[in-house]
C-alpha cells in the first residue's frame, strides 16, 4: 500500500472539510473494496476519511411507507434487523447472502452502493425496489443513480447518507453465484408495489445493473413464473467472462427471475 | 523385520494431534514469523510477457528512491558465479520408470538460474530483484526498475508446444520436447489390438491447477561473515534437500548452509522444490551484510508457485468378446513449463497406466514438453489422478460401447489378490491389495442399492442425478533414504527425523509408532523436525513416503536402541548382556527381581557418565528402502445437475481406501477428506487457465480461482481398509493422497452419468455450470421434457 493519511471525523462537515483540503482523498466505509485495491497498489489515496463515526449515517427508521437505512449500516445488521425482516424480508435475505461472515461484518450498504460493482447485490435491490438515495447534497432515485460499471451519479466529495426503500407488497431476490468469487453471475431482484413491478438484474449487464422492462410488463399482467417463460433478454447487452457467455447469462436472468417469483419474500442462492 | 501387534497401545488409535494446540493458539513457527535484527526486504520485478528477450535492466530510477539499497539482475548473479538450481528432475529410484531424452540420452532441463540473463520465458518470471529497508519501499523500487524487453513469439498450450513451427524456448534445442521414452512390448500390444473384438479410445487433458497453500511462500536469508555460513528460514517439503541444492547455487559446502523449516502452511508439492527467491535472499544478505526477507503476495503465489498436472493423455484399450481387457496403448504428454523442475508426474503416472486392472500387454510413450508457462511440479498425488482419470473414464466409455454394466466390466478385469505381488504390463509390481473387496465394501457404504430410488426422487425435483464410480491404485515411491536419531533422556524420548509435515501430523503418528516400539507412553515421545543443524539427513515429505519410511527407520533404530540399552543395563547392574531381557518398555535382569525402564536408565547414565556411552543413551540409524507400495481403493459419488442452470450439487461421496496399516485413523480420515476436496476442486472449480492468444494467466486471485468450500461438499463417508504391505515392518502403504487420486475421475464419471439421458459426453474439467449448460443446449433436449 502506498502511504496514506487516516482521518476519523466526528461530524459530516468535518468530513467534507477534510475532503476539500486533501490532494487525492477517498471516503472509507467498510473498506472491503477500497482497502484491498490499495493493498494491491491498484489505488492510491493521499487521505482516507473514515465515515464510521458520523451519526446521521447509522440506523434504521420507518417513515410512513418507507424504510430508511443509514449508509454506514453493515450487511450483517441489515440481515439481522427485525424491522427489515418485517417490512422487506427479501432485502434482509439479500444482505445476508453477500460474501461471507467477515465481509458482512465490515461491508456497508453505502460503500456497496457507492462502489456499484457490476456483480454486487445491493444495486439490484435498490433498483428493484425503486429506492431513493439521500446524499449530503440531494436525493436521487436509483434509476438515475447507477450510471455504469463502477459509475454512479455521486459527485466528487458527495457523501451518501441514507438509502430509503419504498415498502413493496412483494419482493424477492434470486442469485446464481460465481464458483470463485461468490459474487453474483446473475442476480435478479423483483418487487411488486401497487401493481407496479420492477425487475432489476445484477452481474450480467455490460453497463452494470439494469431493469428488464419486458419482464416487468409480463409480470404486471400475471405475477407468476409461467408469465416469464417466453420472455428473454438480448445477450448483446450482457457480459461474457469465465463464469459464462452472454447467452448463458441471458438464460440465467430468465431462470433466476422465475425462481424469484416462485419464492416471494425470500432470497434464494444457487451454486 | 515384522512388528508384533501385541504391544500396540497407541498405534491404530485415533489420538488427537500433538501439534494442534500449538497451531490453533498461534504458536506455530511459519517462515514469516521469523524476523532478524537489521532485516531488509526484497521484491521481485516480474516479466509481464510470456516470452521476451531481456535487452537491459536499468535500476537507476529505483536506486534514487528512499530506502532502496540495491537492484540486482541476472548479470549480477552471473558475475558473482551463482549457479543454477540443480533440480535433478528425473526420478531415479530402482523402481521409477526411466525417462530419457529423444535419442535415449540425458534429459535437457533448461538451466534454472536465479535470475535469467537472456530471456524471460513466462509471465511472472523474476527478472530482477530490489532490496530496500522496508517491504513497501522494495515494492515501489520494483515498480521503478526499467527492463528493456523485446517480445518474442510464445506458446503455452501443451499440444501446441510440440508442433512443428512452435516457438522454441531454448536455443540449444531443435524443438520443445525434452523427454520421449517408450515402455512395454509394442509388437505384442499391436498383435493384441489387431485381434481385439473391440477397441475403445479417447484423449483427455488433465488441466493445470495450483496448490494454493494458506501460507504464502516466504524466505529469510542471513549470512555470517565470521563463520562464512548462510542461514535460510523457508518452509518447504524437506529442509535437507534445500540445504544441498542451495549450497550448490551459492557455490559453498553443504555444511555452510543451515535451513530452517518448521511449520509449513500447506505444501501439496508446490514447496518441494527450491525457489529462486531462496537463493536470492541468501546471496543478497551476504552482499549487503544484513538479513534479507521476501514474502510473496497471493497474486505472486498464483503466478509463480510451482503448478500442478497439465497432462494430455491419449489412450486405447483392446477388449475381447467377453469384455476382458487384452492390451492398452497410451501416449502421455506432460507440460513442464519453461524449465524442467520435476518429471515426477510423468514418471509416476507412467508406471500406473493400467490402473487396478489385469491388462497383460501395454505400451506407453511418455513425453514432456517446454512451454511459456510457470514450471510444473508434483502436485498432491503426482501423476496418479491423471492416469486414473484416463483408465477409469475409458472403462466407463467401454462399458457403454460394449453395452455392459460398468461394475461388471471392472470386476471381470480387476487384479485378484491371488495375483499379488502383481507385475503390471509396464513393469510396476503391486505389493498387495483386495481390489474387488474394496468395490463391494464401497457399494454397501455408498448405498448403491438405494441409488435408483434417489434418481427418481431427483427427477421429481427436476434434477438429473449422476452416479460416478472409480477404482484406483497409486504408487508411493519417493526418496529411498531416511535417517532417525532416537535420544533417551530422563524426561522422555526424542526422535529426530528428516521428513517435513505441512499438516500431516507427523508429530503425532511418529510418536505413536515410537511409543509402541519402545513400550513408553505416547506423551513422552517428542518428534524433532526442520532444522538442518539438528536433522542431519532426510528425504523430506512427498509421494506419500513419510509414514512408511519413518516407521521403518524408527523400527530399525528402536532395535538398535534396545541393544544399546541392554548393554547399558548390563554395565549398571554388573551382569552379562545376555541376562538383560526387554519386554514392552521394561528391562529385567534374569534371575533377579531387578527391573528398570528407559528413563531410569537414562537418569543413571547421566549420573554415572559411562565412557562406552558418549552423548548418552541414543542411536542413529540410516535406512534405504526402494521397494514401492501401492495404496488403492474405490470411490463413488452422486451429484445432481440443475438442467436449467447447469449447476452441480454433490449429494454423496464415499471412498474405501487401502492405506496398509493405519497408524492413526483420525489423521488418515482427515487426509482423505482434504484430499477429496482437492481432487474435486480440479474437477469442478480450479484451473490455471492461460489465454493462448496473449499468454497471460487468467486466474491470479481468489476472485477467479475457484477453491473447494465446505458448503459445496457433502459429508464424506470414508472407510479405511488395512491390507498390510509385506514390504515394510509395519505394513504401511500411504494415506495422504488416496482422497485425491480418484476424485477427478469419479466426479466426471458422475457428470457424464447424469447427462447420459441427453447423450452428452466429453465435458472438460473444470465442469462449470456454464459448460454444462452449453453442452445441454447443443444436445437433443427432448429427454429433458420429463425434468423441467
Ligand atoms: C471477499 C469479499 C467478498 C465479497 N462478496 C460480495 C458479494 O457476494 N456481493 C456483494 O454485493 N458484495 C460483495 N463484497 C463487497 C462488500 O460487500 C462491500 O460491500 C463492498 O466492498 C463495499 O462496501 P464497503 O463498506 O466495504 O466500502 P468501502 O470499501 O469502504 O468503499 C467502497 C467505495 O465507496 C466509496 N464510499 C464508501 N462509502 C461512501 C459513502 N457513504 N459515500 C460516498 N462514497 C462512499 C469509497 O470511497 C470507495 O470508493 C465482497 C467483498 C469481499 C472483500
Amino acid at each position: 500500500m502506498y502511504p496514506t493519511k487516516y482521518h476519523t471525523p466526528k461530524t459530516l462537515s468535518e468530513a467534507q472539510k477534510i475532503f476539500a483540503a486533501a490532494a487525492s482523498p477517498a471516503y472509507l466505509s467498510g473498506g472491503h473494496t477500497l482497502l484491498p485495491a490499495m493493498k494491491l497498489r491498484l489505488a492510491a489515496h493521499s487521505d482516507l476519511i473514515d465515515l464510521s463515526a458520523i451519526p446521521e449515517m447509522h440506523g434504521f427508521t420507518q417513515k410512513a411507507d418507507r424504510l430508511s437505512i443509514g449508509a454506514m449500516t453493515r450487511h450483517h445488521d441489515v440481515a439481522n434487523s427485525a424491522l427489515v425482516a418485517k417490512l422487506i424480508p427479501a432485502l434482509a435475505g439479500c444482505a445476508g447472502s453477500i460474501g461471507d461472515r467477515h465481509v458482512r461484518h465490515r461491508g456497508t450498504i453505502g460503500g456497496s452502493v457507492a462502489n456499484n460493482d457490476p456483480a454486487a447485490d445491493y444495486p439490484a435491490a435498490l433498483l428493484g425496489l425503486g429506492a431513493i438515495i439521500v446524499t449530503d447534497k440531494r436525493q436521487l432515485v436509483a434509476d438515475e443513480f447507477f450510471t455504469g460499471l463502477y459509475q454512479t451519479a455521486l459527485q466528487p466529495g458527495e457523501i451518501l447518507l441514507q438509502v430509503e426503500f419504498p415498502i413493496p407488497q412483494i419482493a424477492a431476490y434470486a442469485k446464481f453465484r460465481s464458483l470463485a468469487s461468490r459474487y453474483s453471475v446473475v442476480g435478479v431482484f423483483i418487487s411488486q408495489n401497487n401493481k407496479k413491478v420492477r425487475v432489476a438484474v445484477t452481474g450480467a449487464g455490460a453497463g452494470g445493473v439494469f431493469r428488464v422492462q419486458s419482464f416487468e410488463a409480463a409480470l404486471e399482467k400475471d405475477f407468476s413464473p409461467s408469465a416469464l417463460v417466453t420472455c428473454s433478454v438480448d445477450p448483446a447487452y450482457l457480459m461474457a467472462d469465465a463464469s459464462g457467455s452472454s447467452e448463458y447469462r441471458a438464460n440465467l436472468i430468465n431462470v433466476m427471475a422465475r425462481r424469484a417469483v416462485e419464492n416471494p419474500g425470500k432470497t434464494s442462492c444457487y451454486n | 523385520m515384522k512388528i508384533s501387534e501385541r504391544a500396540f497401545r497407541a498405534v491404530g488409535k485415533p489420538l488427537a494431534r500433538n501439534e494442534d494446540l500449538r497451531l490453533i493458539t498461534g504458536k506455530g513457527r511459519f517462515t514469516d514469523d521469523f524476523n532478524l535484527p537489521g532485516q531488509l526486504w526484497a521484491a521481485m520485478v516480474r516479466s509481464p510477457y510470456p516470452h521476451a528477450r531481456i535487452r537491459n535492466v536499468d535500476g537507476r530510477v529505483a536506486l534514487q528512491l528512499p530506502k532502496v539499497l540495491a537492484v540486482y539482475s541476472g548479470a549480477d548473479c552471473e558475475a558473482d558465479g551463482l549457479k543454477e538450481i540443480n533440480h535433478n528432475p528425473v526420478p531415479s529410484t530402482k523402481y521409477d520408470l526411466k525417462l530419457t531424452g529423444k535419442d535415449g540420452g540425458a534429459v535437457f532441463i533448461g538451466k534454472h538460474t536465479l535470475l535469467p540473463t537472456d530471456r524471460a520465458r513466462y509471465v511472472g518470471e523474476a527478472v530482477a530483484m530490489v532490496v530496500a529497508e522496508t517491504r513497501e519501499a522494495a515494492l515501489t523500487g520494483a515498480e521503478n526498475v526499467m527492463v528493456g524487453y523485446e517480445e518474442l513469439p510464445f506458446v503455452v498450450g501443451t499440444v501446441e508446444a510440440t508442433q512443428p513451427g512452435a516457438p522454441i524456448l531454448w536455443d540449444s534445442q531443435t524443438d520443445n520436447i525434452l523427454v520421449d521414452s517408450s515402455f512395454g512390448d509394442a509388437a505384442a500390444t499391436a498383435t493384441a489390438f489387431a485381434k481385439a473384438a473391440h477397441i475403445v479410445s479417447d484423449v483427455f487433458h488433465i488441466g493445470r491447477v495450483t496448490g494454493v497453500p494458506l501460507e504464502p511462500r516466504a524466505a529469510l536469508g542471513d549470512y555470517n561473515s565470521e563463520t562464512g555460513r548462510y542461514t535460510l528460514y523457508a518452509g518447504s517439503g524437506g529442509a535437507v534437500r534445500q540445504k544441498h541444492e542451495l549450497a550448490h547455487v551459492l557455490g559453498v559446502e553443504p555444511k555452510d548452509v543451515r535451513v530452517l523449516s518448521f511449520d509449513v502452511g500447506g505444501n501439496f508439492g508446490t514447496r518441494n522444490r527450491a525457489y529462486v527467491e531462496f537463493g536470492l535472499v541468501m546471496w543478497a544478505a551476504r552482499k549487503l551484510g544484513r538479513p534479507v526477507k521476501f514474502r510473496a503476495d497471493r497474486s505472486e503465489c498464483f503466478l509463480t508457485d510451482y503448478q500442478g498436472r497439465d497432462l494430455v493423455t491419449e489412450v486405447s484399450l483392446a477388449i475381447d468378446e467377453s469384455g476382458k481387457f487384452l492390451a492398452m496403448r497410451a501416449s502421455n504428454l506432460s507440460n513442464v513449463g519453461a524449465r524442467c523442475v520435476s518429471l515426477s508426474p510423468l514418471s509416476k503416472g507412467s508406471g500406473l497406466i493400467t490402473g487396478s486392472y489385469n491388462i497383460p500387454l501395454a505400451t506407453l510413450r511418455s513425453r514432456a514438453v517446454f512451454s511459456n508457462t510457470m514450471p510444473t511440479q508434483a502436485y498432491r498425488s503426482s501423476g496418479r489422478p491423471e492416469v486414473t482419470f484416463a483408465i477409469e473414464r475409458l472403462i466407463d466409455k467401454a462399458a457403454t460401447q460394449l453395452n455392459m454394466d460398468r461394475f461388471e466390466i471392472r470386476r471381470r478385469n480387476l487384479v485378484a489378490p491371488s495375483q499379488m505381488p502383481y507385475r503390471n504390463a509396464v513393469g510396476s509390481t503391486y505389493d498387495s491389495g483386495e481390489y474387488e473387496i474394496n468395490m463391494d465394501k464401497l457399494l454397501r457404504l455408498a448405498d448403491w442399492q438405494g441409488a435408483a430410488a434417489r434418481r427418481e426422487d431427483a427427477k421429481r425435483r427436476g434434477k438429473l442425478l449422476g452416479i460416478g464410480f472409480a477404482n484406483y491404485v497409486e504408487s508411493s515411491i519417493g526418496t529411498p533414504k531416511e535417517r532417525a536419531d532416537l535420544i533417551v533422556s530422563p524426561e522422555g524420548i526424542e526422535v529426530v527425523i528428516g521428513t517435513q509435515p505441512a499438516g500431516q501430523g507427523h508429530e503425532t503418528s511418529f510418536a505413536q509408532v515410537t511409543a509402541d516400539l519402545l513400550g513408553v507412553p505416547f506423551e513422552r515421545v517428542k518428534i524433532i523436525l526442520g532444522d538442518t543443524d539438528v536433522v542431519s539427513a532426510g528425504g523430506g515429505t512427498h509421494s506419500g513416503r513419510s509414514m512408511r519410511h519413518a516407521s521403518a527407520v524408527i523400527a530399525l533404530a528402536s532395535d538398535d536402541l534396545v541393544s544399546k540399552a541392554k548393554l547399558l543395563a548390563a554395565q549398571i547392574f554388573h551382569v552379562a548382556e545376555g541376562d538383560v531381557e526387554f519386554d514392552d518398555g521394561v528391562f529385567k535382569i534374569t534371575g533377579t527381581n531387578i527391573t528398570t525402564d528407559w528413563f531410569d536408565l537414562a537418569k543413571r547414565l547421566k549420573e554415572l557418565q559411562l565412557e562406552d556411552f558418549p552423548g548418552g543413551l541414543w542411536v542413529r540409524r540410516d535406512n534405504e528402502m526402494h521397494t514401492p507400495v501401492f495404496p488403492n481403493g474405490a470411490c463413488m459419488c452422486e451429484i445432481e445437475i440443475d438442467p436449467e442452470t447447469g449447476g452441480i450439487e454433490i449429494t454423496r461421496y464415499a471412498t474405501v481406501d487401502d492405506v496398509g496399516r493405519c497408524i492413526n485413523p483420525l489423521i488418515v480420515h482427515g487426509q482423505t477428506h482434504g484430499g477429496i476436496a482437492q481432487g474435486v476442486g480440479q474437477a469442478l472449480w480450479e484451473t490455471c487457465y492461460i489465454d493462448p492468444e496473449s499468454g497471460q494467466p487468467q486466474n491470479g486471485s481468489f476472485m477467479d480461482y475457484g477453491m473447494p468450500r465446505f458448503n459445496n461438499l457433502p459429508f464424506f463417508k470414508t472407510e479405511i481398509s488395512e491390507v498390510l504391505s509385506p514390504t515394510n515392518p509395519f505394513g504401511v502403504k500411504a494415506g495422504g493422497e488416496g482422497g485425491t487420486t480418484p476424485a477427478p475421475a469419479v466426479i466426471m464419471s458422475a457428470v457424464e452419468n447424469a447427462l447420459a439421458p441427453l447423450g452428452i459426453t466429453g465435458v472438460e474439467m473444470p465442469a462449470t455450470p456454464a459448460k454444462i449448460w452449453a453442452a445441454i443446449q447443443k444436445a437433443d433436449r427432448s429427454a429433458l421434457a420429463e425434468y423441467i
